[in-house]
């Protein structure tokens, strides 16, 4: 028997076995779908969110805003000086008449909170752009002690670090990723057990042609193969469901984009091709997985005498 | 073609063996009968042959290869050599009766039309090829254990081993199937045919190894008292012989 015939016969007897035993294959697929829609999420909204995360980095900034009354003569001082830093890429002083027309146009319905002050309302400050990012321990050392520097300045009011909030977002993003991973990770142990069971159960069922292929001189390959495809067939449907599902949620998030910035941010791409057939191959190696275990204990019923 | 050399096998738990020391030596070709009471041995000695069992001690040759040291990958290659009958048939009655013939070509990858011809041409040697789509349970018990023959018999095996090919037949049911193995060893199949009748056997008359718990007794050829007069039938295969009145 060469290698194609005996792999036709193996997807012919899964598939016989997975239409006639439909009920416990419908669970164990909707086991691994189940995990793996799980895990596609949490590696999806992840992925889109760090991308988010990498995007605002980049327009990351430090504003230093000044104390009230602070001359225009010591705010262009104080950004020139800034701007002599190493790690700045810009820094650009921003006096208080600007930053009242940058409110009036940005919340045209608030513009009353800033009109009739006889002195102006908003500080001025200096919107400082950081060169990378993404430096090394030693670089964010010296960063952050001139940003402190910066804070102890008495022409200093206060200074607002984007960088903090972005740090605690990347580290919220990485706890949910391993929470993710980590859950469905539980529910794709259960999805192979599930399989590995329903194998075992169709094995059982099998039981007594097993003795008779094994009689007449079947290798276990040959007897095997069939019930590994089984449980590889129910993995890339699992798989596959899991994708359509997924691919069906992110659509659904996708048109709430509009209206909705947490909709926006989790929506910014779908998974790669590669990512996509990751999964339906996760799925599929699952069902092997399980089929394999299932059956690595079994000596698959020999005849008897 | 089979050969026991002080052939002894123990179970794990049971004091006494259930072969012990076995030798003999059954030459290509031959017909012989395994008899003795239930418990003597006769189902393990024929787990032997096809490896079903391994033997605690002693070497068991079987078409030149030695059974006890044959890698667990080759087994399935010995089987191959080997047809066997079991008294409960072991068809499987939700395949007809072509799909429970052609077990064996299917495995070597035949195609569709080989795998008819060799059905039909062994169910025709059983007389049954006009059966060829019906289900074992539409057969009687007698035409459920031609199928199990004919399904032993496909691939023209060098030897066929019966375990009570006739204990769930009645009398002129088990004669028939009796003729049917005689006519298989005239084709120059050897036989090994394990049965606790004596009746049958003396009728029969030929070879006759007895085991007694676990021991080879004795091991004698008998004249039979009414032997079925057989013709050799040709290579094309005649249709079963009708059984004697």
């Amino acid at each position: 028997m060469t290698l194609f015939q005996a792999l036709a016969y193996f997807f012919r007897e899964a598939l016989v076995n997975l239409l006639r035993g439909w009920k416990t294959s419908f669970v164990a697929v909707l086991t691994i779908a189940v995990s793996l829609l799980l895990g596609g999420a949490f590696l999806l909204a992840s992925r889109n969110l760090l991308e988010s995360v990498q995007r605002w980095r980049q327009e990351m900034r430090v504003v230093v805003y000044l104390r009230p009354a602070t001359p225009d003569a010591v705010l262009a001082r104080l950004a020139a000086e800034a701007s002599r830093a190493p790690w700045v890429a810009s820094a650009q002083a921003v006096s208080p008449q600007e930053a009242r027309a940058r409110f009036r146009d940005i919340f045209p319905g608030l513009s009353g909170l800033v009109e009739g002050w006889e002195e102006e309302p908003l500080p001025a400050s200096i919107e400082v752009s950081l060169r990378d990012g993404r430096d090394g321990e030693n670089r964010r050392a010296e960063v952050q002690a001139w940003i402190d520097g910066w804070r102890r300045r008495p022409e200093v009011e206060m200074v607002d670090d984007d960088r903090e909030w972005l740090g605690q977002l990347e580290t919220l993003v990485a706890i949910g990723r391993g929470i993710g991973l980590a859950l469905s990770g539980v529910l794709l142990g259960a999805a192979i057990f599930t399989i590995g069971s329903v194998i075992r159960l169709t094995a059982f069922l099998h039981q007594e042609e097993i003795s008779i292929l094994r009689l007449v001189g079947a290798t276990e390959f040959y007897i095997r193969g069939p019930f590994y495809t089984e449980g590889l067939l129910q993995g890339l449907i699992g798989g596959g469901l899991a994708t359509g599902g997924l691919y069906l949620l992110y659509q659904a998030a996708a048109a709430r984009s509009a209206e909705s910035l947490v909709a926006s941010v989790l929506t910014t791409g779908f998974l790669s091709p590669g990512q996509t057939a990751f999964l339906v191959l996760l799925g599929g190696g699952a069902g092997l997985l399980g089929a394999i275990a299932s059956l690595r204990r079994e000596r698959l019923n020999t005849a008897e005498g | 073609m089979i050969q026991f050399f002080q052939v002894s096998k123990r179970y794990p738990g049971v004091e006494q063996a259930a072969l012990n020391e076995v030798s003999f030596d059954i030459p290509r070709g031959q017909f012989v009968f395994l008899t003795g009471a239930s418990g003597a041995g006769k189902t393990t000695l024929l787990r032997l042959i096809f490896r079903e069992e391994i033997p605690s001690e002693g070497q068991i040759v079987v078409n030149g290869r030695n059974v006890a040291s044959i890698p667990r990958s080759k087994i399935p290659y010995l089987r191959r050599t080997i047809g066997v009958v079991f008294q409960d048939f072991r068809l499987i009655p939700r395949k007809t009766v072509f799909e429970n013939v052609t077990y064996l070509p299917r495995i070597l990858g035949q195609d569709l039309r080989s795998q008819k011809q060799l059905a039909f041409q062994a169910l025709r040697r059983v007389g049954l090829a006009h059966r060829l789509n019906a289900f074992p349970p539409e057969l009687s018990g007698g035409e459920q254990q031609r199928v199990a023959i004919a399904r032993a018999l496909i691939n023209e095996p060098e030897i066929l081993i019966a375990d009570e090919p006739t204990g769930n037949l009645d009398p002129d049911l088990s004669w028939e199937i009796l003729r049917l193995f005689l006519e298989v060893n005239l084709r120059g199949t050897t036989v090994l045919l394990a049965t606790h009748d004596r009746d049958l056997i003396q009728r029969i008359g030929k070879r006759v190894l007895t085991l007694d718990k676990g021991r080879l007794a004795s091991d004698v050829e008998i004249e039979g008292t009414a032997p079925p007069r057989l013709a050799v039938p040709s290579a094309e295969a005649s249709d079963f012989v009708e059984p004697v009145p």
